[in-house]
């Protein structure tokens, strides 16, 4: 099978998916209490006034009624307006798509440049204090939530270096130091507990690899210790942690939502709190669709890269 | 007789356990002649492969290498530095494992792990510089134009694998067991040594495939002139392919001598058992002989003959240390037996029991155990007694003690 068979199999896998997931989204967040209406006019309305705006809205329609014709207008590109202000839902997700993608990149960047090499020191200084130095603050990272690592940073670091903001956001076109800047801190905050979890992955699939056969046979061939270990293991090694690391893209965007409004920055997270806040059902269905989108074809990337460090795997499985 | 290519004297490899100190090979001495194929025979968790780590400086941390002498081609291997001992690995002395399934590396083309082989031990102008290996492996990928590749096809061919440029391109999940086995033994080759060690080449493939990989690890030394330390727990294996051989059981060698020696006239007891389990295929018993009892526990091993226990022939001296005696009556090679009963005052009936230990035995015993501890000085012993007809002797015994000795045998 081709790549490009292998990418439009996946493509059709993921209309599905994404299809589940929309329904799921369409279903529960109307199964939850509070009726938009009343939350735009207020606890006192008018029950008349109600009445019409909830004909307007279109939600006195039986649920199927409302779920098909979203859905039809979904395939033509249409995520509907929102029922609080009246704009298209996909205007309003672009504009705050910016900083949750850079700070979610930015994060992802940080936690792999880091964990990746600390998780092979610790395992080949298994025992010994880099181990144990490593792995507890991977502990950290793992057991601690983004939006509090967020809190501590703004205390810590924001109070005490001017040059870091603890608030807003600063977009790339007004210049990349200012930018990077306004994204460091929250950029850490997600990156932490997705950096320990790749940490200790790494460091459990590096000593199982230093355990293989091959390594001895590397040795045995007279090569290096850093030769054996990262020509011969390191390859091996990031072969299971390519994988989780894509499934576990999942904390970096679940952490997001919440470093947002720590650090006071309009994003997808906040934009989607929000809308769950004010049940804006077209808004919430429209931001749960593009970050479980943006989630799916991260893995595709991921199982495509998979690919690449993995000889034995072929697009689409079989030889 | 010229210096043998391999001399390792009182190898003694332990391990620190949480249960204990385990004792995984146990003052072990032998020698591996030029073009010579000595085979090292016992059962699983002998310390036959601890051995050969021990002796490529292989093993961990977690072990322990200590012995008297590791001599190879006239260098002391255990006074080498890590990076000198690096060009003996894989040049002077080459391993090939048990399974190929797992000891190739599965994400490495064939073609570079013979041709990184080529790279460091052989003479191609190529850079094995870290960064150059690092961009060779994820970068620019071995290139085909090179030294060193062409070198690994011509391996490749050697060894008998078909259309090799292709399969140099191909990653091991993509051959048979066979084909694996023959693409180590191709690696094993690439830098030219003086000496393979085979760790149970065969146990991993095939039966039909076994006699293959054999005949052709030993063609292949045969024709360049490289010694082969063959490990197995293969007797047929053995007698078929083996000039010498050493019976090990519980991380000692019990019994080393011409196989032929071996095979006709065993003298330890653990050997003569082990003879009497082969099958024989003009065999009517119903049932096979086995030896008695297990293994005994390695850790914090007691003095003494690890094999009392099972031993049929057991007597007063075998909780005593175990010396070497030298048997020296019309042999192919040297002989050696660690077992009391050779004691030359130890008298033995015609079925091998003991019927009398006299005190000159013990005495006699006694002296050898103080004169130094263990083989190591036997062998000492072992060559002044040899030079004493022809040369001087030589050797750090005073008189009385080498004579007392030499009595013996």
């Amino acid at each position: 099978m081709g790549l490009r068979q292998y990418l439009l199999k996946r493509l059709v896998h993921s209309v599905f998916v994404m299809l589940f997931v929309v329904t799921v989204v369409f279903f529960a967040v109307r199964s939850i209490p509070g009726d938009p209406a009343r939350l735009m006019l207020g606890g006192d309305a008018d029950p008349e006034a109600l009445e019409a705006l909830r004909a307007e809205l279109g939600l006195n329609e039986p649920l199927y009624v409302q779920y098909f014709q979203w859905l039809r207008r979904l395939l033509t590109g249409d995520f509907g307006e929102s029922i609080r202000t009246g704009e298209p839902v996909l205007g309003s997700l672009v504009q705050v798509a910016g900083p949750t993608l850079s700070i979610a990149m930015l994060g992802m960047v940080i936690a792999l440049v880091i964990a990746i090499p600390t998780g092979i020191v610790s395992s080949v200084k298994r025992y010994e204090i880099e181990d144990y130095l490593s792995t507890t603050i991977a502990f950290f990272g793992i057991s601690m939530p983004a939006f509090w690592i967020g809190i501590v940073l703004i205390l810590v670091v924001g109070v005490n270096v001017d040059a870091i903001p603890t608030f807003g956001y600063t977009p790339i076109n007004e210049g990349v130091g200012p930018w990077l800047r306004s994204i460091l801190l929250p950029a850490i905050a997600v990156g932490f507990p997705y950096g320990g979890i790749l940490m200790r992955m790494m460091r459990s699939s590096m000593l199982e690899v230093l355990n293989e056969d091959y390594m001895r046979t590397a040795r045995a061939k007279g090569l290096t210790s850093n030769l054996v270990l990262f020509k011969h293991g390191l390859q091996n090694a990031l072969i299971p942690v390519v994988t989780l690391a894509g499934i576990f893209l999942a904390v970096v965007l679940g952490g997001v939502v919440a470093v947002e409004i720590v650090f006071g920055i309009r994003g997808i997270g906040r934009l989607l709190i929000g809308s769950i806040n004010r049940r804006d059902f077209p808004l919430i269905q429209g931001t749960v669709l593009i970050v479980s989108f943006v989630f799916v074809l991260a893995n595709i990337v991921v199982d495509l890269l998979y690919t690449m460090i993995n000889p034995r795997i072929k697009y689409g499985g079989g030889e | 007789m010229s210096e043998p290519l391999l001399d390792v004297r009182g190898l003694t490899t332990s391990f620190e356990t949480g249960q204990g100190r385990l004792t995984a090979v146990d003052d072990v001495s032998f020698s591996i002649e030029e073009g010579e194929v000595f085979g090292v025979v016992g059962e699983s968790g002998s310390g036959k492969s601890v051995t050969a780590l021990s002796v490529m400086r292989l093993l961990d941390d977690a072990g322990t290498v200590e012995a008297d002498e590791v001599r190879f081609d006239g260098t002391d291997l255990l006074s080498l530095s890590e990076s000198e001992m690096r060009s003996v690995r894989g040049g002077e002395i080459s391993m090939i494992f048990q399974d190929p399934m797992t000891s190739l590396n599965p994400v490495m083309t064939i073609g570079e792990q013979i041709a990184e082989v080529v790279r460091h031990h052989g003479d191609v102008g190529e850079r094995t510089g870290f960064w150059s290996e690092m961009r060779r492996k994820y970068v620019t990928g071995t290139s085909t134009e090179s030294r060193s590749w062409r070198r690994a096809i011509e391996l490749l061919e050697t060894v008998g694998i078909p259309e090799p440029e292709q399969r140099a391109t191909e990653y091991p999940h993509q051959l048979s067991g066979g084909m694996r086995q023959r693409v180590v033994i191709a690696q094993a080759l690439a830098g030219d040594p003086s000496l393979i060690v085979a760790d149970e080449p065969t146990t991993a493939l095939d039966v039909s495939i076994e006699a293959q990989i054999l005949n052709e690890i030993l063609e292949l030394s045969d024709e360049f002139g490289i010694s082969v330390m063959l490990i197995t727990h293969d007797l047929g294996v053995v007698r078929e392919t083996c000039d010498r051989v050493a019976v090990m059981y519980a991380s000692e060698f019990m019994e080393t001598g011409h196989v032929d020696d071996l095979f006709e006239d065993p003298h330890h007891p653990y050997t003569e058992g082990l003879l009497a389990s082969i099958p024989r295929i003009d065999d009517d018993r119903e049932w096979l002989s086995v030896i008695e009892g297990t293994v005994p526990d390695l850790i914090d091993k007691p003095p003494g003959c690890p094999f009392q226990d099972r031993c049929e022939y057991a007597f007063d001296l075998c909780d005593r240390p175990l010396v070497e005696y030298e048997l020296d009556s019309n042999r192919r090679a040297r002989h050696a037996v660690r077992c009391h009963r050779e004691n030359d005052r130890v008298r033995v009936d015609e079925s091998g029991h003991v019927t009398d230990v006299p005190d000159e035995a013990v005495a006699a015993l006694e002296r050898r155990i103080e004169a130094g501890d263990g083989s190591s000085n036997d062998a000492t012993v072992a060559e002044s007694t040899v030079r004493a007809d022809g040369g001087s002797p030589t050797g750090g015994f005073d008189e009385t003690e080498r004579r007392g000795d030499r009595d013996e045998y």
